[in-house]
């Protein structure tokens, strides 16, 4: 046997698991957005001409998830970037307990979204939650966070950045490490100050690091899920629904698996989008900066 | 560009393996428990899932028909209080094809969507047609689908409409009295706002919206072509005529974000002369202290001048689901439950509307539940959802779109004209073309 | 500074775990009233109907399966990916990059399918197949990572003393790949302890719910308010056993990332 041969042979069982757990469903997806497949039909797919795309171009639903969902992801993504880059320099300076700062600082990342997501629904109650109790100590009035649009919309995405930011940071300080200490010494003695040292040195070199978690990240928050079904349910009257969980409503609450399936492909559609944009947008960043230091 | 790791050491290692140690540990000592546990069991458990409060308003007949020697053991689930929540749970199970209970608890508005997945088993075998001819009128609505029987109602509760007996000597006729009344109350300083209901975009809503279409004479559903009429001239006006309601200031803009505990908050607070709200509301009134305690009347819901008014249906019935292994216990368990014993017990402790004829005939419950008579009279011309299986997805769009208009976002016939387009795609992406899909679920 | 930092990260978690000592009459008592302490409400959750440390056991033992699932394909897989060349190295490499970030929600209504279809519901094992597939990516993009920073000489060297593929990875390689099977290991156990809408779909008997499905169900699952006392009790233990996790293994989480993070 070749060696090729042997390769592929080694990697078959993972790559057969993978392909039946991630292509599988989008080509059935992709089958099932053409079909009728609800309560109507017996829950039996019948070929309905393309109606499913035809009524996902008209559902107001939809666009305004959409809107919502790229809205969240856009602002929490940022959020996640500052905080974990500054968490990050933190935590890559030598201080002392360092070891178990970051272990301290990982752990929100490492519980389940659900465990906390409740947590907060707690601290956020009307009227018994710690800030609302903190509100009437000061003679104020409790406020319904999770019962106005907007404040919900905000604690929303303060959870999910509570939640990855040290996952943006994890992956920062790798990236901190492999920048070689002799350079920012030999930029220090030429008299750089630190803030012109993050410019010049640090933030360049970790663009491609700065690239994989603004992907990753982006590509999870698009997806959003569990936070928000735990955490406001999409409400209040729809104003945090993701798509995520509008598909999730489809399938499993009105039992329309054909428009589920079209909904989802079409969230898959939007993040390719939004991935690839992101991406270049920090190419063309990076490539500023590189050309920055070449003059 | 790899990153060098601070690769120190295997030091770390018996750590970690020590600690999936003690979790593996953890795990054998809790599987050999669970085999004890397995040996015991001997009357026939039925397991039956319902919302919170019900089930715990059954707790005490459940208690007493498991004492009285039956060879079945009832076991209640509690699900979750808020209806669309213990809908999720009961179809996840069922999704999957083995469902942890045999009896569910069934809102009038998702028998469509259940029966059409083919999860219930039809009852008409253990209950003939008499049976549902003991029942009041409104009460057998919502029950049967095509041939069968396949749900048996415990309550018998439509949508109500409370006016203030302290501000008027009688309650209003038609929906043109009520603005009449409301805006004279308001004139003169005596009620600060006339009409308090349901605008939230929730299903809600919907409720409304079918009281009004039906008030002014216009069809949600039409059963014959199976599809929606929602761009009648009569639906523009039911919607105008709401939408009227906030820009007159007959109803606080508020109202659109109102859902049943917020409009019956402030009509208890003594904010409103009228309120649109279930049956519980009544109670929820009387044991507290407020301001309105004493003064409130209920009536049936009303009308256009000249057209015939009514509550939409909220009834819960119980079905059978398709698997469970001991159906004659389950009916068993079905026939007490919705049995007058119980049902009564449910009027008088909780306010639940009775489905039984005779209990409303009961001189001794009509003295202790004084909606009783209010009641009856609603279950005469109660008003459907639309029966058909998308109800879920129909009624979210056209939630979405009065609740649209309420805030100011498209008149009325643009409304219902949207909701109407969108509906008709709805239904064709969920049915396929036409004549393809069975006809009949 | 510090200070701060764990004050965001901690602050939290520790209001929970000073709600799950609190009694319910005073958690709804103004601030600065008395401190009732009780254990009462860890009481409530483990006596529970199934006992909370049911849904602990459910946890771990999927996690364990996942573990072990996923680093049986992935050690070959990353061997085989690190020893090809040409275009395939470079498109499976791609196409591992791409699973890594797919969000997992979006495959739910397919492994719905799946597992009605060939009865793998409730079956706690049987959920450790499509967790093995979501951590496989990211398992083996490190592990090739590993493999890649093993000197070649000494695969060669063991060629050369006559040792087998199969000798030479369990006998040279493997040893020397510790901490990365380490780190990877406990990544993947993360992983699928906090996964939510697969198990949400898969699982449906309440003895068999995972952790974060069954902490989501006391929320959505409860009658008129969430038991706040009981849930924070609740989380607090499932808490417990992450927190030694990470403060074991918070060296090899980063370096593990570390590693193989960019170059996939």
């Amino acid at each position: 046997m070749s060696a090729p041969t042997v390769s592929l042979l080694l990697m078959l069982p993972a790559l057969l698991l993978l392909a039946s757990v991630f292509l599988y469903p989008l080509l059935r997806y992709g089958w099932l957005s053409l079909q009728a497949s609800s309560v109507l039909t017996g829950l039996v797919p019948v070929p309905n001409g393309g109606a499913n795309w035809g009524r996902l171009l008209d559902d107001a639903r939809f666009w305004t998830d959409a809107g919502q969902t790229l809205r969240f992801a856009l602002c929490s993504v940022s959020l996640e970037l500052l905080g974990g880059l500054a968490l990050a320099l933190l935590l890559h300076r030598p201080l002392r307990g360092r070891g178990p700062l970051r272990a301290l600082t990982l752990l929100p990342w490492a519980l389940p979204t659900t465990v906390m997501a409740l947590g907060w629904r707690w601290i956020l109650n009307d009227p018994h939650g710690p800030i609302n109790a903190a509100i009437r100590s000061l003679g104020g009035s409790s406020y319904g966070f999770l019962s106005t649009p907007a404040t919900t919309w905000f604690f929303v995405v303060l959870a999910d950045v509570w939640k990855t930011m040290p996952f943006v940071a994890l992956l920062l300080l790798a990236g901190l490490q492999t920048i070689p200490v002799d350079l920012e010494e030999a930029l220090r003695l030429e008299g750089a100050s630190r803030l012109q040292i993050l410019r010049r040195l640090t933030l360049p070199l970790l663009v491609p690091y700065l690239t994989l978690a603004l992907l990753f990240r982006l590509a999870q928050a698009l997806g959003v899920f569990d936070l928000i079904q735990v955490l406001t349910g999409g409400g209040p009257a729809g104003s945090t629904e993701s798509l995520a969980l509008y598909a999730y409503l489809n399938a499993m609450r009105f039992l329309d698996f054909g428009y589920a399936s079209t909904v989802m492909l079409a969230t898959f559609l939007l993040l390719l989008v939004s991935l690839g944009g992101g991406w270049l947008l920090l190419r063309r960043h990076g490539q500023g900066h590189a050309t920055e230091r070449a003059a | 560009m790899a990153a060098r790791p601070p690769f120190s050491s295997l030091r770390r290692q018996p750590a970690v393996v020590g600690l999936l140690a003690v979790l593996l540990l953890l795990l054998l000592s809790a599987t050999g428990q669970k085999a004890l546990q397995a040996v015991a069991a001997e009357p026939v458990p039925i397991r039956v899932l319902m919302p919170a409060p019900l089930a715990d308003a059954v707790a005490g007949p459940v208690a007493r028909f498991n004492a009285s020697g039956s060879g079945v053991a009832v076991e209640v689930i509690r699900g979750p209080l808020d209806t669309e929540t213990i809908s999720d749970l009961a179809i996840s199970s069922l999704l999957l094809g083995e469902a942890p209970f045999d009896l569910l608890l069934v809102d009038v508005s998702w028998l469509p969507k259940y029966v059409a997945a083919g999860w219930f088993v039809p009852l008409e075998r253990w209950f003939g047609p008499e049976v549902l001819e003991a029942m009041e009128p409104g009460a057998r609505l919502g029950n049967g689908l095509g041939e069968h029987l396949w749900r048996m109602p415990l309550t018998g509760d439509t949508g109500l409409l409370y006016w203030r007996t302290d501000l008027m000597p009688r309650p209003p006729r038609d929906t043109s009295e009520l603005v009449a009344i409301s805006r004279d109350l308001q004139r003169h300083g005596r009620v600060r706002w006339g009409y308090l209901w349901q605008g939230r975009q929730y299903e809600g809503l919907s409720c409304v919206m079918v009281e009004m279409l039906q008030g002014f004479g216009a069809r949600w559903w039409d059963d014959a072509t199976a599809r929606t009429q929602l761009d009648s001239p009569q639906a523009v006006a039911a919607a105008a005529w709401l939408d009227g309601l906030l820009r007159d200031g007959v109803s606080p803009r508020a109202v659109a974000n109102y859902a049943e505990n917020d409009a019956l908050q402030s009509f208890a607070a003594g904010e409103a002369a009228f309120l649109r709200n279930w049956p519980y509301a009544w109670r929820e009134i009387e044991k507290g202290d407020g301001p309105v305690k004493g003064k409130v009347g209920v009536t049936a819901m009303v009308g256009a001048p000249g057209e015939q008014g009514g509550g939409t249906l909220g009834t819960w019935g119980l079905s059978l689901i398709k698997g469970s292994p001991h159906p004659e216990e389950a009916v068993a368990v079905i026939r007490w439950l919705t049995g007058p014993v119980v049902q009564r017990q449910l009027a008088l402790e909780q306010g639940y509307a009775p489905t039984w004829s005779a209990l409303y005939d009961d001189p001794d419950l009509q003295r202790r539940a004084p909606m009783l008579a209010v009641q009856r009279q609603a279950l005469q011309h109660p008003q459907l959802r639309p029966p058909t299986p998308a109800y879920a997805q129909l009624s979210d769009l056209l939630a979405r779109q009065v609740n649209g208009m309420l805030t100011g976002q498209g008149g009325p016939e643009q409304t219902m004209g949207t909701a109407q387009r969108q509906s008709l795609q709805v239904l064709r992406s969920l049915a396929g073309p036409p004549g393809s899909g069975p006809a009949d679920p | 500074m510090r200070l701060l930092v764990l004050l965001w990260s901690l602050g939290p978690l520790l209001w929970q775990l000073r709600t799950s000592l609190l009694r319910p009459e005073a958690l709804v008592a103004p601030l600065r009233e008395g401190n009732p302490w009780t254990l009462a409400n860890y009481q409530l959750v483990l006596c529970g109907d199934p006992p909370f440390w049911q849904y602990l056991t459910n946890s771990t033992l999927v996690g364990l399966a996942t573990t072990l699932l996923t680093l049986l394909l992935a050690v070959p897989c990353a061997y085989g990916l690190q020893k090809l060349r040409g275009p395939m190295r470079w498109g499976v490499g791609l196409a591992l990059a791409a699973a890594a970030m797919f969000p997992t929600v979006l495959l739910f209504l397919a492994l719905l399918e799946i597992a009605r279809s060939f009865g793998l519901a409730n079956n706690l094992l049987a959920l450790s197949l499509p967790y093995a597939a979501l951590s496989l990516p990211l398992a083996v993009l490190l592990l090739r990572a590993a493999f890649a920073d093993l000197p070649g000489e000494l695969e060669d060297a063991a060629r050369l003393e006559g040792l087998g593929l199969g000798q030479r990875l369990r006998f040279v390689l493997l040893p020397l790949l510790g901490p990365a099977l380490a780190s990877t290991a406990i990544l993947v156990f993360l992983a699928s302890w906090n996964e939510y809408a697969i198990a949400l779909t898969w699982i449906s008997r309440s003895d068999l719910l995972t952790l974060p499905i069954a902490i989501a169900r006391i929320g959505g699952g409860s009658v008129f308010t969430i038991p706040y006392g009981a849930f924070a009790a609740a989380t607090v233990l499932g808490s417990l056993p992450l927190l030694l996790l990470v403060l074991v293994a918070q060296r090899s989480i980063v370096s593990g990332l570390t590693r193989g993070a960019v170059k996939g």
